[in-house]
This record gives C-alpha cells, structure tokens and sequence, in this order.
C-alpha cells in the first residue's frame, strides 16, 4: 500500500505545484502579481498571438496577471498605420490579448489627437501620463496613474512620457497643438504620495533608460519602473539604488515578467525575467486570425494617385519624392540621394500605397536644416564626390556640378527653379532623409531636427493631396567638366 | 545634439535614433550591427536596438554580438 500511496502523493503534490499559484490570496499572506509588459511595439503585431497564448496561460493558473504597454504602441507598420481607421489594428489586438495599461508615448501623437481620442475610447484599457496638461487641446485629458486591485491590494502605477530638447515629446510639434507638458520626474514627485497611501509604487515611463535613472535616483520611493523609448533589452534587471528598472526592447521581440510578493501593503521581492516571445512555441488561434486578416489588408492595394505618365529613373521618382518633402514640410529645398530611390519605374496609371513602400522601404525620417548657399553647395559637392556622379535629387533647385579632369567637383552653380541665382543672404530650410543627415559629410551649422515622419510617409500624404502627377523629362541636374 | 560612439563624440539632428549615430560614426559599422554580428550596449551595458531614439549626452558601445 505505502509502495503505491507515495507516488500518488508525489504525483498530487507535482500537479498542485504547478497548477496552484505560490502565492493566492485565499489564505492571509503574501500576494503574488504577476506583470507581463511590453514597450516600443510600433504596430508589429506578427508575435502577438503569442504574446496572447502566453498571457492566457499565466492566467489560467494565477489570479493576478497584469499586462502593461510603456508606450509607443503605433507607428513602425503600414498595415496598422495606413489603414483608413489609423491605428486600429493595434487596439483591437490590444484588448484581444488583454492588455490592462498603457503609458502614452511619444508615438501615440503621431496618429494625431482625434485619432487617439478614438482609439483611447475603443481600447479596454487606459493609457496614462501624469505629466500631460490636455485641457486646452483636442487630445482628452489622460489621467495620471492607475491603480492595479489585486484581491484587497491596490498598486499604484504612475504613467510619464519623455520630452526632448523643445520640451514635448519626440513627435511633430504641429501634432501636439494646445497640450502641454511638464517635466516628467518635476511632476512624478507630486504623485509621491501614493507611495505612502498605499506602501508601493509603479512607474511605467516611455523616458527611456536615461530618464529612467535620474528618476530612480530622484523617486527613491519608486519600487520598480516598467520602461520604454529607448528600445532597450535588459536581460536582468537595472538597480538603481533600491529601484528596480526594467524594458524589453522593441518590435515586440520579447516580454518582460516582472513578479512582485506584496506583503502587509509593501513590495517584499521583486523578480523580472525577459521571455523572447520566439521562444513561445503556441499561439492564440483566435488572435493569430486576426493577425492574418490584417496583414492581408487589401488597404495597401488602395489608389491614392495617379501617374499620367511613365515615371522611369532618378531624376523622375527622385523628383517625385523630393517634391513631396518640400510640399509637406514647406522647406525651401530638399534632396533624395540615388541610392535610396529603390524601384527603377512607375507605370502609367495608378499609383498604389504599397508602391510607395516599394519606392522607398527604409522608414528614414525627414531632417531639416538651415543652410546658407555654401553649406548647400558643400553638401551636393560631397555627396558627387562619393562616386563621382550626381547623387541628390533636388527639388526647389536646379544645380550643375563642375569637374576636374579626375571627375572630381570644383564647383557647384545652383539656381532656383527658374534658373535666377539663390540669395546669398538667405538661409534656406533644407529637408533630406535620415541617411544623408547621417552619413554624409556637409557643412553644417544649424544641427538639424527631425520632423517625425518618414519620407514614405511624406509622399503617401503629398500623392494623396495632389491627386495626379507627371514627371516628364524631368531634369533638375547637370555635370559639366571644366574646360 | 551629441552622442559617444566609443568614445567618439558624434554630433547629430535632434531626434535621432541610434541607427543615425551610428551611420555618422561608420556605416561599416552600422551596417554590421544592422546584420546583427555587431550589437549595441548603452552605458549601463543594455543592448540598444538601432531604431531606438537617442539622448543628449547617450553614451554607446558597439562590440561583436556574443
């Protein structure tokens, strides 16, 4: 008897250990609550099923599981961001997998503030900022933290988005009219009392890791701080001083398992895991549908203008795409380098989204500089001199490049598009695309700013406004070697 | 604003993402973390992913990925 008795003991107690949660809040002790979070998805939505499948197995064996975003959950995917219903994908992925906060991140402007207010209103979850003033602004007012019940225990979780060095966040200023913003860690030490009110606090920040640590240093009190913005991949967690930082990366690649034992109102141990979601070998199948159906978006498909006629090499596609950076961003001049042009024609006939993201795949983000005529004709001459033919497309411009007998650039004669001299007193907005502000070597005294959006994105808006274009023997430059 | 790419002070656009530091430092570089036999670690030795917006000040590291 004993023989059999002892097995099935061993057995039972197997099947309790890993059905029963450590910790539960049927007996007076410890809570165990349990955070699955993610940062920085930018609408890759391809691992969220997933992310579903692991999230509902936690679930099912634990009372308190929480699922939290820091942030930046649109923009990065064209079948979430270019549908007509801006966004929605995302959200709806969002509440099937059941996510339970979000922060609100630089990112989450660029859908514009009506489009956010939607999609906030369809989300099933909130998403939070404490140091976002919305009331002179379309944007509806996010309110500052939430609290987590987990049995008789309630978590505050305090929500904050970074600003750069203009002091909103890292998207278009035109984007935020009318919402201010106060420095995050200046108002996160005004919510300080939460801490006492209820023994432990959670800061779920998109300030990025060097936010984050000056926040760890100036809110002790802090317990731990869930992160994004800065797309970094912690496998262990960061201590700064007795606050614990976390973040997962980006793209949904991985979750991070943050687990807390909560005794008597305050936090008595902290773990954090980060799970790469590769490594989840199921899948939800109702979410996994749904990824299906929206990668299948026919919306790619979508006309937005028409080529009247064949538009075949740089000097036409590049035309095309620097006509749009001057268009939208209303800068004076830009320029497309070559290398970057990435399809040889555009047909007659119509112009689809997902020619667009063929043209031009990269996701490099318009820059804009100020540029007097010198550091203008510095940077054509440099970028010639890369492979000794013309490399920048320009629109608002036409320039002739003069070279040496090695095909090397003297000079450069730039005139506008009417062929009268360029004001040698005026400093000109210049937009060109991430990688030439990068990579090339330019005289430069403005240090340039980003204007939030991708140049694909650009030319989507311009072909949209424009309705119909023709590039027909386009030519905006010239080479000619020195006598 | 400026940003160290070992060691190396780079200045670059506002609202810049680590992909741009590191295409101003080298692009031989930048593409060979971009094909993932180079990684990117921040000051507390973090991996940053390359589209991650960059900090004044933000210091990194790029060593062969182990």
């Amino acid at each position: 008897m004993k023989k059999i008795l002892v097995p099935f003991i061993l057995s039972l107690s197997f099947i309790l250990a890993v059905t029963q949660p450590a910790y539960t809040q049927k007996h007076k002790g410890p809570v165990e609550v349990i955070i699955l979070h993610v940062n920085d998805m930018h609408a890759k939505i391809d691992n969220m099923a997933k992310l579903a499948y692991l999230a509902d197995s936690l679930r099912k064996s634990h009372p308190y599981i929480f699922l939290f975003s820091a942030g930046d959950n649109f923009t990065g995917n064209p079948v979430v961001d270019m549908v007509e219903d801006k966004g929605y994908p995302m959200i709806d992925l969002m509440n099937q997998c059941g996510f339970n906060l979000s922060a609100i991140g630089n990112h989450e402007f660029d859908l514009g503030q009506e489009f956010f207010n939607k999609r906030r209103e369809q989300a099933n979850f909130p998403f939070i900022s404490c140091n976002i003033d919305a009331s002179g602004a379309v944007l509806k007012q996010p309110k500052p933290y939430h609290l987590l019940k987990a049995g008789k225990v309630k978590i505050p979780v305090l929500g904050i988005i970074q600003l750069g060095d203009n002091g909103m966040p890292d998207s278009h200023p035109s984007r935020m009219t009318g919402v201010k913003f106060t420095d995050g860690i200046t108002k996160a030490k005004e919510f300080s009392w939460l801490k006492d009110k209820y023994g432990m606090l959670l800061a779920l920040t998109h300030l990025g890791v060097e936010g984050d640590v000056p926040l760890a240093k100036a809110m002790p009190q802090i317990d731990v701080i869930v992160g994004g913005h800065s797309h970094t991949t912690m496998t262990a967690p960061m201590m700064e001083g007795n606050v614990m930082i976390v973040q997962t990366g980006s793209g949904l690649k991985n979750v991070g398992k943050t687990t807390l034992i909560i005794d008597k109102k305050k936090i008595v141990d902290r773990k954090y895991e980060l799970i790469p979601l590769a490594s989840v070998k199921s899948s939800d199948a109702a979410v996994q549908a749904a990824i299906d159906k929206y990668n299948d978006n026919k919306e790619l498909n979508r006309v937005i203008a028409v080529a009247e006629n064949d538009f075949t090499g740089e000097n036409a596609l590049g035309g095309l795409m620097t006509d749009a950076v001057t268009a939208i961003h209303g800068v004076d001049i830009s320029f497309q380098n070559t290398g970057g042009i990435r399809i040889g024609s555009i047909p007659k006939g119509d112009i689809m989204l997902k020619d667009v993201y063929r043209l031009d795949p990269f996701g490099n983000e318009v820059i804009v500089y100020k540029m007097n005529i010198a550091e203008i004709q510095s940077l054509i001459s440099n970028a010639f001199n890369r492979n000794k033919e013309v490399d920048l497309i320009p629109s608002g411009v036409k320039y002739t490049v003069v070279t040496d007998q090695n095909g090397l650039c003297t000079a450069v004669k730039i005139t506008d598009v009417n062929g009268s001299p360029l004001d040698p007193n005026k400093e000109y907005t210049v937009g060109v695309n991430s990688y030439i502000a990068a990579s090339y070597r330019f005289d430069h005294r403005d240090a340039g700013a980003s204007q939030f959006k991708t140049t694909a994105q650009t030319l989507i808006e311009y072909l949209t406004k424009v309705k119909n274009v023709t590039y027909d023997g386009v030519a905006r430059t010239a080479v000619k070697p020195e006598k | 604003m400026k940003v160290f790419v070992n060691r190396k002070e780079i200045a670059i656009f506002t609202g810049a993402r680590v992909i741009d530091a590191l295409r101003s430092y080298s692009l031989r570089s930048a593409g060979l973390v971009i094909k993932g036999i180079y990684t990117v670690y921040d000051r507390y030795g973090n991996i940053t992913e390359p589209d991650g917006r960059l900090t004044d000040g933000q210091i990194l590291t790029i060593r062969k990925t182990k």
